[in-house]
């Protein structure tokens, strides 16, 4: 099982990863290691395009609640998902977490 | 005794990437016993979460064995883990709180948490040799849900 992270620079200055795969113990390293120097360089905008993904565990949300506490730091930080499946979407709300972070509707997206 | 039709066993390395090997038999044994995709998904995550409890804090990183079977008795779905890491304490593991916020989040706190909000009973065994897990759901109790 594999994460494959594609990072993209937006017009806006903002950097966006594409995740395609499962983020789970094995693979949230990657990830991490990936969002890391954006957390710590001068972004303020890091949007995590979820919508490749079809599992995420206790493991990978730790690694994207490192990003929402990167942008709770300092004002005017954003830290942004979208593309969450049901079935991701389940597992953010039964860990509590879907009304912490700031999550892009399909309608927002469009 | 069980089924064969509704009993199922692998043997993993704890350190292999082979998560999905667990989340197939899982699947398979979800289809089998009719629940939906999304309790099966549930399932799958309980699954991953104790096998990762297990090569991190059982095995700690280490290599070892872990054997898994799925099985039905009437009402009762029950996933078993059985490692040979030094056996835990009573409640160990079993006894650590969910995280209060994401500031104290924690991967081990949270995949717990996680695995008893979607399990109705987490029964752990300590044994000579290493320790049993056993995750417990209740079919009826899930048709209800779902109704």
């Amino acid at each position: 099982m594999k994460l494959d992270i594609t990072e993209t620079e937006q017009a806006n200055g903002a950097v966006r990863l594409l995740l395609n795969g499962v983020v789970n113990i094995q693979t949230s390293m990657a990830l991490r290691k990936q969002l890391k120097p954006m957390l710590s360089a001068k972004q303020q905008h890091v949007h995590v395009d979820l919508s490749g993904v079809g599992f995420i565990d206790s493991a990978g949300l730790a690694t994207l609640v490192e990003g929402l506490q990167w942008s709770r730091a300092a004002e005017g930080r954003r830290f942004v998902l979208s593309g969450l499946s049901d079935n991701v979407r389940d597992i953010f709300e039964l860990a509590k977490l879907d009304t912490v972070f700031e999550i892009e509707s399909q309608a927002d997206a469009a | 005794m069980a089924d064969p039709e509704h009993q199922l066993s692998c043997k993993l390395n704890s350190t292999c990437d082979c998560v999905h090997v667990l989340s197939s038999m899982v699947e398979v044994m979800g289809h089998r016993v009719g629940l939906s995709d999304k309790q099966i998904n549930r399932m799958i995550l309980a699954v991953d979460e104790l096998f990762a409890n297990i090569a991190q804090h059982g095995y700690q990183g280490r290599e070892g064995t872990v054997e898994m079977s799925a099985s039905r008795h009437d009402d009762v779905l029950s996933f078993e883990l059985r490692d040979y890491a030094a056996p835990l304490l009573k409640d160990e593991m079993l006894g650590w709180p969910r995280p209060d916020g994401e500031k104290e989040l924690k991967p081990g706190g949270l995949g717990m948490h996680l695995m008893r909000s979607v399990m109705d009973k987490i029964e752990h065994e300590a044994l000579a040799d290493g320790n049993l897990w056993r995750l417990i759901k209740y079919l009826d109790r899930e048709q209800e849900d779902e109704a």
